[in-house]
């Protein structure tokens, strides 16, 4: 792994090229009547039909974690890591019911953050800045992640790794992330959106291929588990402790469930995971979504199973404990010693520009999170839409050189336990964001405390988690009552037990609460009729559009 | 910058529909949340453990379900209702919507 493989890195090169090209082209992509609003920079217009939210949506939610880190959690642990594939079970039925809602009641108000729609439901500028905080906090770490996927892949391939300086080492990360923030900067999530067919492409044919071929080299399924099952079963000398299991044991079924139950409630309030659902163009496109949308937990559940064929190669534990121990390596490695030069290549594109298309919605969601409800709200109120789509496009910039850093600074392990604590500290926006969809009944005061209470807890009970070789932040999970337990469960219930408590109390001694701008008819308003037509006859409607604003977007260019 | 938005009347099912879709949707999840219905190892499947083959097994009986109840709750302005129509997320006539039952 110390020479660079030319084949695989000439095809991941022109695969990157190639979205960079589609990243650029999307600027001129179903052109905006005024491309200065912030709805067309950061939601596209709002007018993605079920196809294009499929592959946005997909591109979205399924991100370098999922390619990376699931399957090397199941290289390392066994059935634990299949969590993941409960997870995204559990989130389609839980979006199908909450999903239409938010949508509808963000496009009733013109809302493009979930920050805006809180501030709005409880007329509390502070609740509405809770929810961006945390928002942009979470966010921050999950973009880092996408790097350290992408760096994985250009460590196999022998790219920069061996230089002796840590900036030439650096430099391949640090060109991809600035064309990146380039397009982004120019297209919003319109760049995102078409490069999602890409991704999308590259990564069923290679985890069809990789499902079908590899068992074959290996000597079939019951081999590839025969030998996890015999990794997982010998003794951790670090805790004394098998490995892990090939079928969840009774002791670990409490974790499992709650670490997939706490995944799946978070995961649609994620900035990101909202910007694509506000983009929609339709209500019933969110529904539609939820049933079509399990076609990606099927890739990831075959994913997480490129873990144990990982096991099953002598060749990738060789890599890994090269690697001093990243089982990150696992997945590039497994491609690099199973496939052929150039079909490695296309795999590491997959997981590439898999990681590029999460990163840029997720710095666009935070970009946005930024301007409506700190910029606009507290720096400068009176902006018009053309100054807030500026400050938006410079503020995904700043989270791009954020993550940036994010990467570059911290260690692995260390950014991966923070995605975890991410889901801690996003779940805890749940009462204001998804509960208010239902019930205006929390007082907003009590809403903050309870956030505060559970950002706390859940902090604390993850900084006290020894795990993994570390004393801090080495687990998510914590024991509640002899039951271990997902952290960012019991901190949400712990901040709703407060929120409810001081709601009666706020009530009881009379603190005024907020005023509610949205009225019950928003949360199941739809496009109305008038706005649908045009997009629904778009090929026809984007030539004309195309021609009639070129003179406008040629002069924004220059 | 309100976007143009219409207040959708016939958004809210009749409470049968709603039951059944309420049914539906704590099926799909439970499939997956409650765990020891599928850790065990036992039947195995083309070399896959059962823990293994249920789970996959489960996502497309739970995209099965989530379209099922879009059909369901489908609201649809009359106008585009075609031939295959709204079986009964049409609450803007109870009576004809509760024939199909």
């Amino acid at each position: 792994m110390s020479h660079v493989n030319t084949v695989s890195f000439a095809i991941v090169a022109a695969s990157f090229l190639l979205v960079t090209l589609i990243g650029f082209a999307g600027a001129r992509w179903r052109p905006a009547e005024d491309p200065m609003q912030l709805n067309e920079w950061g939601l596209g217009g709002r007018g993605f039909g079920t196809f294009i939210s499929w592959f946005l949506l997909g591109g979205d939610l399924y991100t370098a974690y999922t390619f990376i880190a699931v399957p090397a959690l199941v290289y390392a642990t066994g059935a634990a890591g299949f969590y993941a594939l409960s997870y995204t079970i559990m989130v389609f039925p839980i979006v199908f019911v909450f999903g239409p809602r938010l949508w509808s009641v963000a496009r009733a108000r013109g809302y493009v953050t979930p920050g805006e729609f809180v501030r709005g439901r409880y007329g509390s500028q502070g609740l509405g800045l809770a929810v961006t905080l945390t928002g942009i906090l979470a966010t921050m770490p999950y973009i880092a992640l996408q790097l350290v996927g992408i760096e994985s892949v250009l460590a196999v391939m022998g790219v920069g790794t061996n230089s002796r300086y840590t900036f030439f080492a650096n430099l391949p990360l640090v060109i991809a992330f600035v064309i990146l923030a380039a397009y982004t900067y120019l297209a919003g999530l319109r760049a995102p959106a078409l490069i999602a067919f890409v991704k999308d492409a590259l990564i069923y044919v290679t985890v069809i291929v990789a499902i079908i071929y590899i068992p074959r080299r290996l000597g079939g399924w019951g081999h590839i588990f025969g030998a996890a099952s015999a990794h997982l079963a010998t003794v951790n000398p670090a805790t004394g402790k098998p490995y892990g299991s090939l079928v969840v044991l009774p002791a670990g079924e409490w974790a499992y469930a709650t670490l997939a139950l706490g995944s799946a409630l978070a995961l649609f309030i994620y900035p990101h995971a909202v910007t694509g659902v506000f983009a929609a163009r339709q209500r019933d496109v969110i529904r539609r979504n939820a049933a079509l949308l399990p076609a990606y937990s099927l890739v990831l559940g075959l994913i997480a199973l490129l873990g144990y064929m990982a096991r099953a190669t002598p060749a990738v534990n060789a890599g890994v404990a090269a690697g001093y121990g990243n089982a990150q390596l696992s997945v590039p490695l497994l491609f690099q010693h199973m496939f052929p030069s150039w079909f490695a290549g296309v795999g590491y594109s997959a997981i590439v520009i898999g990681a590029l298309v999460p990163a840029a919605i997720m710095s666009i969601a935070a970009a946005n999170l930024f301007t409506r409800n700190i910029y606009k709200e507290l720096i400068r109120p009176q902006a018009t839409a053309a100054q807030e789509t500026r400050v938006a496009r410079l503020a995904s910039l700043f989270m791009k050189v954020g993550a940036l850093g994010f990467a570059l600074e911290l260690n692995k392990t260390f950014s991966i336990n923070l995605q975890l604590l991410g889901g801690i500290w996003i779940l805890q926006t749940f009462p204001a964001v998804v509960i208010s969809l239902y019930t205006r009944w929390f007082h907003r005061f009590a809403l903050i405390i309870g956030w505060a209470v559970g950002l706390a807890y859940g902090t604390l009970q993850a900084y006290l988690a020894p795990g993994g070789g570390q004393q801090h932040f080495g687990a998510s999970t914590a024991p509640v009552f002899g039951h271990v337990t997902y952290i960012a469960l019991t901190a949400v219930l712990i901040n709703l037990l407060v929120s409810a408590g001081f709601t009666l109390v706020f009530r009881a001694i009379g603190v005024t609460d907020g005023y509610d701008e949205t009225r019950p008819a928003d949360y199941s308003a739809d496009a109305a009729p008038a706005a649908l037509a045009p997009a629904a006859a778009a090929s026809a409607a984007a030539a004309s559009a195309l021609q009639s604003h070129r003179p406008l977007r040629a002069r924004r260019s220059s | 910058m309100a976007q143009p938005a219409v207040p959708d009347a016939r958004a809210v099912p009749r409470p049968l529909t709603r039951g059944i879709v309420t049914c539906l949707l704590l099926v799909a999840i439970g499939g997956a949340l409650v765990v020891p219905i599928y850790a065990r190892s036992l039947p195995k499947l083309g070399g896959f453990p059962f823990f293994y083959w249920y789970q996959l097994l489960w996502v497309p009986v739970v995209a099965a379900a989530c379209w099922l109840c879009y059909v369901l709750l489908r609201t649809k302005p009359a106008a585009q209702d075609g031939p295959a129509g709204t079986p009964s997320g049409n609450g803007a006539g109870p009576g004809q919507a509760g024939a199909d039952r």
